[in-house]
């Protein structure tokens, strides 16, 4: 057991070291050798032992000190790795990167520090275009250290750069490749997660249902085995099976006049229901029939929006709320909030009810806006594009990343009768996006549509004994249908 | 030294004289009968002295039938020279021979004149005098200073203090010691007291293991005499037919289990009645006959060359059909001309066993390269030695000692004895504490793995590698199944025609195989793999009977858990054994090993020529879309072939890689082929 304090200790290791430090400058390079080993294996202690400055004291010592030795690299490897994954300032660790791709190309650990500097490039993109950099470092590891374990790293990352940029089949390439050379690799289940979802996006629902139950053959323990589960319950029963809807009833378990005014519901990336209860002013996370506050009190929201990150985003007329953060962030006065996405970049997507465009907001605040028909709903898509409704054009548009109209769906297609309104959209992740719609012959209704705007399922309120006033819906991860009633206070499930 | 340059004709000698026998004995019975008949004193001569030159040499260790012979030739040859002026001064050698060798002898007066008995008795009396003996019971063992000697009523025994022991079974001994001197005769009496039971018995055959309750008292041997007759003839047997008698004494009170044991004979086991240990006597049972138990082996190999060893013993070439077997454990080893085949096998009275040998590959351990020293050398020398115990999947040919690595090598590589080779070399520093094994085929691809020396066990991690052999075929049914959460068992999502025409509905879950309920595609599997030939599976009507089929499988480019050489050597010994589309799967897959070790020229002269007639699954659209792959690996030299093979895979839409089940060749070659463009 040490008693010194910890600001004492690297001056006291680089004490102890001095003489060897001294002999060094004049010895022969394997007593460099030894000294930078040394040196590194200190460090190591020290970082085992979280003193984090004293860690990188020592290593930044080893790099100024020997720093032709072969523990050059690894210090400066984990140099980087502390700034990115402690200090979560990924902006620092570019310096280490960028010297270890200059001067220890050589290197083993070049192919992580490389990886590493292409998945921090990755995380800068904010447009496809923007991620040719870390690609050519993706690629780099593929080229100069085709041996390493980083490879699998760089593949998966390969076949999501080419995913955002709408190249699917390259991407599929890439995806397959993980696990077809190296399916003992950590990436492997995440590859083939992402293959199952890319053969989706290319019209291969057979193939995409195969590899996801090879997922669950192949690493049924997995976090990414449980996310193959509900994929494939959800595109069996929406897309194959497609069973006419059967109301439940109350739900969960019958419960009624619970709720304050329900009015927006959202699906949380581990599958629970959240919902926004208006006469309460906040949102609440279902978790086992129990109601959970989620993030600040928000008064009149009008979207639910769940980022990557798991929290939750509130947005209405006074502005955004992201998470836990109190601080509001204006929405460029936007009034009539009817929907809102975030892409794959990070931007959001905003649809106004009285702005005939689309407004997208950069992480970094600014905004700009998307032509498109003024949009009274609006739900992300897997694709990375978003689908709106537009009333007035009577038609629903399945847009790319880009904006552009890939798919475009006219009301009352494949319907027995037309509806006139769209008041809400909800999409699972999985390619199935459902439909609230009012008015016309139709009236009151919901409906699935598949990724190719088919409608899979169909449905009025009549039909199913529905009277509530529904603003809102989200789709299960058993293939059913949440709906939000708020003159009656519940939420009704369709199966 | 000289001892040893001798010992080989000694036992040749020993050999002849066991292999001359019967010659011996005929020239024995000849030289009386031409005496007898034809008074042919030098024909008879001649052949007595042929036996006494043939067994006076061996006089120390001959059995008691052939010390008789040698007696009487020694007498004939006195008489027969006696008659004869040449040969009297040789009458009085033979007496004296005759003498030495067995005092006891009594000479035939019939034969032997007044004279000559008159000196033998003269001779005898120089150096021996009589005893009288007189055993209760008798048919003991008498041993004169510790040498086994004939239990007669009278004996001469030479001048000085003797020491005469007499035991018998189920007596205690009783030794006395007796002053012998000229001219002075004695007398001694053995009267032995009872202290158990004792039990002989004769076994047909000669040669079984004697156990009682449990404890092995040893093997039956010999053959019975004359003394035997009462007991073999009423079973039908002679005499020699069973084995000497074998003594059990010393029987404890009670009843006890007497098991006999012999090679290629059923074992028997029988219980003594207690009345056979108390009260004390002496029991002679029936003789006891083994049944004999065979077994019938069949050995068959689709690998051609293989030759069949049982226990070290050649039993020819393959295939080998009903060969009558002794039943037992035996060491099963086929010899290939490439790889061997080994299994520990039972063969079961009057059961028939079938062995199909597939050869493995055999790893000849170089040893250890270098001289240098480190701590654990000797635990890791040894740990090399005994690594053929963990290992299952390769045969392991250890190191030989006083070899070095480099003289093996040349060895491995002249003889062709093993497919791969196990080198290990400590990696240079100041202490040594890595060593890096090295597994190679001959052809060079080799798999370098870093070892500690003092870790519990360096070789583990080797052993687990070797012994992981990627599978090239599955068990199928023609089904793509999903486990759908809310489904009561795997849902069809689509079957083959033939699976349709069966019966299997697509879109329906299958609820039971073979009459039991079935919760998921992985019971499935199990189902699958328990079952013979089909399985029945119900969709909750009737239930379908699909045949169980093999699937084709891609082993993975590059596993962690995988030592490529052996998986190489695996599959060039597959392909060796297979045709058809099994042989093809063979070298689509030694393809695939060869591109993990980048050798794509030569991945792509085997799949060139590799055709599998399967359209859907692991297919020739794979093998197509594989060689597309080598072709881009080589560069752009080869871009037009590359393009050629990615649309030769396009045109099998249902290829897919790894398994039935995997991603769709087509879209992947579909993207390749653009991205040539």
């Amino acid at each position: 057991m040490s008693f010194a304090p910890p600001w004492f200790r690297t001056p006291a290791v680089l004490f102890c070291l001095a003489p060897a430090l001294v002999q060094g400058a004049v010895q022969a390079p394997v007593q460099d050798g030894e000294l930078a080993e040394r040196l590194y294996r200190s460090g190591e202690r020290a970082y085992a032992a979280k003193s984090y400055k004293e860690a990188l004291d020592t290593w930044g010592q080893l790099l100024q000190s020997v720093p032709g030795s072969e523990f050059a690299p690894r210090a400066l490897l984990e140099l980087a790795r502390h700034q990115v994954e402690v200090e979560r300032k990924p902006e620092a660790a570019m310096p280490y990167l960028d010297r270890m791709k200059a001067e220890y190309i050589r290197a083993p650990e070049a192919a992580d520090g490389l990886l590493l500097r292409g998945i921090l490039l990755a995380r800068q993109a904010r447009r496809p275009a923007d991620l040719k950099d870390a690609m050519a470092e993706f690629n780099r590891v593929l080229d100069l250290f085709p041996d390493s374990p980083a490879v699998p790293g760089a593949r998966l990352r390969l076949g999501r750069a080419w995913r955002d940029q709408g190249q699917w089949g390259r991407a599929l390439r890439q995806f397959v490749e993980v696990f077809r050379a190296r399916p003992d690799a950590a990436e492997a289940p995440r590859a083939m997660l992402e293959a199952a979802e890319t053969m989706d996006l290319l019209g291969d629902l057979p193939g995409c249902l195969r590899m996801l139950q090879q997922l669950r053959d192949r690493a049924p323990k997995s976090p990414e085995a449980l996310d193959a589960a509900w994929r494939i319950a959800v595109r069996v029963k929406h897309r194959l099976q497609k069973p006419p809807f059967n109301n439940e009833g109350a739900w969960p378990s019958g419960r009624t006049k619970w709720l304050k005014t329900p009015t927006l519901l959202a699906l949380a990336s581990e599958g629970d229901l959240l919902l926004y209860q208006n006469d309460l002013d906040r949102a609440f996370r279902l978790h086992h029939g129990d109601l959970v506050p989620v993030g600040p009190a928000a008064t009149g929201v009008k979207a639910l929006v769940v980022p990557p990150t798991g929290d939750l985003w509130l947005l209405s007329k006074a502005g955004l709320l992201r998470g836990q953060d109190p601080a509001l962030v204006p929405l460029g006065g936007l009034g009539a909030i009817t929907g809102a996405a975030l892409d794959r970049w990070g931007a959001l997507w905003v649809a106004d009810a009285k702005t005939p465009a689309l407004t997208v907001f950069s992480s970094d605040g600014a905004s700009r806006t998307v032509a498109s028909p003024t949009a009274n709903a609006l739900a992300s898509l897997p694709s990375g594009g978003v689908i709106i409704a537009a009333d007035a054009d009577r038609k629903l548009l399945f847009l790319d990343a880009d904006g552009q109209p890939r798919t475009v769906v006219p009301y009352g297609k494949d319907l027995p009768a037309s509806f006139r309104y769209v008041i809400a959209l909800a999409s699972d992740g999985a390619g199935q996006v459902a439909v609230l719609v009012d008015g016309g012959d139709f009236g009151e209704g919901v409906m699935v549509l598949g990724p190719d705007g088919a409608v899979l399922r169909q449905a009025t309120f009549k039909s199913l004994g529905i009277n509530g006033r529904i603003t809102s819906l989200a789709l299960d991860r058993s293939g059913g249908l949440v709906l939000c009633d708020r003159r009656n206070d519940l939420l009704i499930r369709l199966n | 030294m000289r001892l040893c340059r001798l010992l080989p004709f000694a036992l040749l000698f020993c050999l002849s004289l066991g292999a001359q026998d019967p010659v011996l004995k005929d020239t024995f019975l000849q030289g009386k009968a031409l005496w007898a008949t034809q008074g042919d004193r030098e024909g008879a001569a001649a052949r007595f002295e042929k036996v006494v030159q043939t067994l006076a040499p061996q006089a120390a260790s001959l059995e008691a039938a052939w010390i008789q012979v040698l007696s009487e030739s020694y007498n004939w040859l006195a008489v027969l020279d006696d008659r004869h002026a040449q040969g009297k001064p040789k009458v009085q050698g033979h007496l004296q021979a005759l003498i030495d060798l067995n005092p006891d002898f009594e000479v035939d007066r019939a034969l032997t004149s007044q004279r000559l008995v008159a000196l033998f008795d003269r001779l005898k009396a120089e150096k021996y005098a009589p005893v009288k003996l007189s055993y209760a019971p008798e048919g003991g063992i008498l041993t004169v200073d510790g040498r086994p000697s004939a239990a007669l009523p009278r004996k001469f025994l030479p001048f000085g203090a003797r020491t005469l022991r007499y035991s018998r079974p189920g007596f205690a001994p009783a030794e006395l010691s007796l002053e012998i001197a000229p001219r002075e005769a004695k007398a001694a009496d053995f009267t032995l007291a009872r202290t158990s039971s004792a039990v002989t018995l004769h076994v047909q055959p000669s040669g079984a293991e004697v156990l009682l309750d449990g404890r092995s008292l040893g093997h039956t041997r010999g053959q019975a005499g004359p003394e035997a007759l009462d007991l073999a003839v009423p079973l039908g047997l002679r005499p020699e037919d069973l084995s000497e008698a074998f003594v059990i004494a010393d029987l404890a009170p009670g009843k006890h289990l007497l098991e006999l044991r012999a090679p290629c004979f059923r074992a028997k086991v029988l219980q003594l009645d207690e009345s056979l240990a108390t009260p004390w006597a002496d029991h002679t049972l029936e003789p006891l006959r083994l049944e004999p138990s065979k077994g019938t082996l069949s050995v068959t190999s689709a690998w051609a060359g293989g030759e069949l060893f049982l226990s070290g013993q050649s039993q020819g070439p393959l295939p080998v059909s009903q060969l009558p077997v002794c039943s037992g454990p035996y060491d099963l080893l086929v010899r290939f001309p490439g790889g061997g085949f080994s299994q520990r096998i039972t063969v079961e009275d009057g059961k028939a066993l079938a062995v199909e040998a597939r050869p493995k590959p055999r790893l000849a351990c170089l040893g250890l390269e270098g001289e240098t020293d480190f701590t654990g050398r000797a635990r890791f020398l040894s740990l090399l030695d005994a690594l053929g115990a963990q290992l299952q999947q390769v045969a392991y040919l250890p190191p030989r000692p006083g070899e070095t690595p480099k003289q093996a090598l040349a060895r491995v590589k002249a003889s062709r004895e093993a497919e791969l080779i196990l080198l290990a070399t400590p990696v240079p520093d100041k202490v040594i504490h890595r060593i890096e094994l090295m597994v190679a085929t001959l052809d060079g691809e080799e798999d370098r793995l870093l070892v500690k020396p003092l870790e519990q066990d360096p070789l583990g991690p080797l052993a687990a590698r070797l012994n992981t052999v990627p599978p090239t075929q599955e068990p199928g049914l023609g089904l793509s199944l999903l486990d759908v959460p809310g489904e009561p068992g795997p849902w069809v999502l689509a079957a083959s025609e033939a699976a349709q025409k069966a019966g299997i509905q697509v879109g329906k879950a299958i609820t039971q195989a073979n009459g039991k309920p079935l919760p998921s595609v992985r019971d499935l599997r199990l189902v699958m793999a328990g079952a013979q030939g089909s399985v029945a599976l119900s969709q909750g009507g009737v239930p379908v009977v699909l045949p169980i089929q093999s699937e084709g499988l891609e082993i993975p480019l590059s596993a962690a858990d995988l030592c490529y050489p052996s998986v190489l050597a695996h599959l060039r010994l597959q392909y060796a054994g297979a045709k058809g589309d099994e042989a093809s799967l063979a070298r689509l897959n030694l393809g695939l090993a060869l591109m993990h070790f980048r050798k794509y020229d030569k991945a792509i002269d085997l799949l060139r020529d590799a055709r599998l007639s399967r359209v859907s699954g692991v297919s020739q659209g794979t093998l197509d879309y594989h060689m597309g792959l080598c072709f881009l690996r080589l560069g752009s030299t080869y871009q037009a072939e590359a393009a050629q093979a990615f649309r030769q895979a396009m045109k099998y839409p249902q290829a897919t890689l790894l398994g039935p089940d995997g991603p769709l060749v087509a879209p992947l070659a579909r993207q390749a082929l653009e991205d040539l463009k």
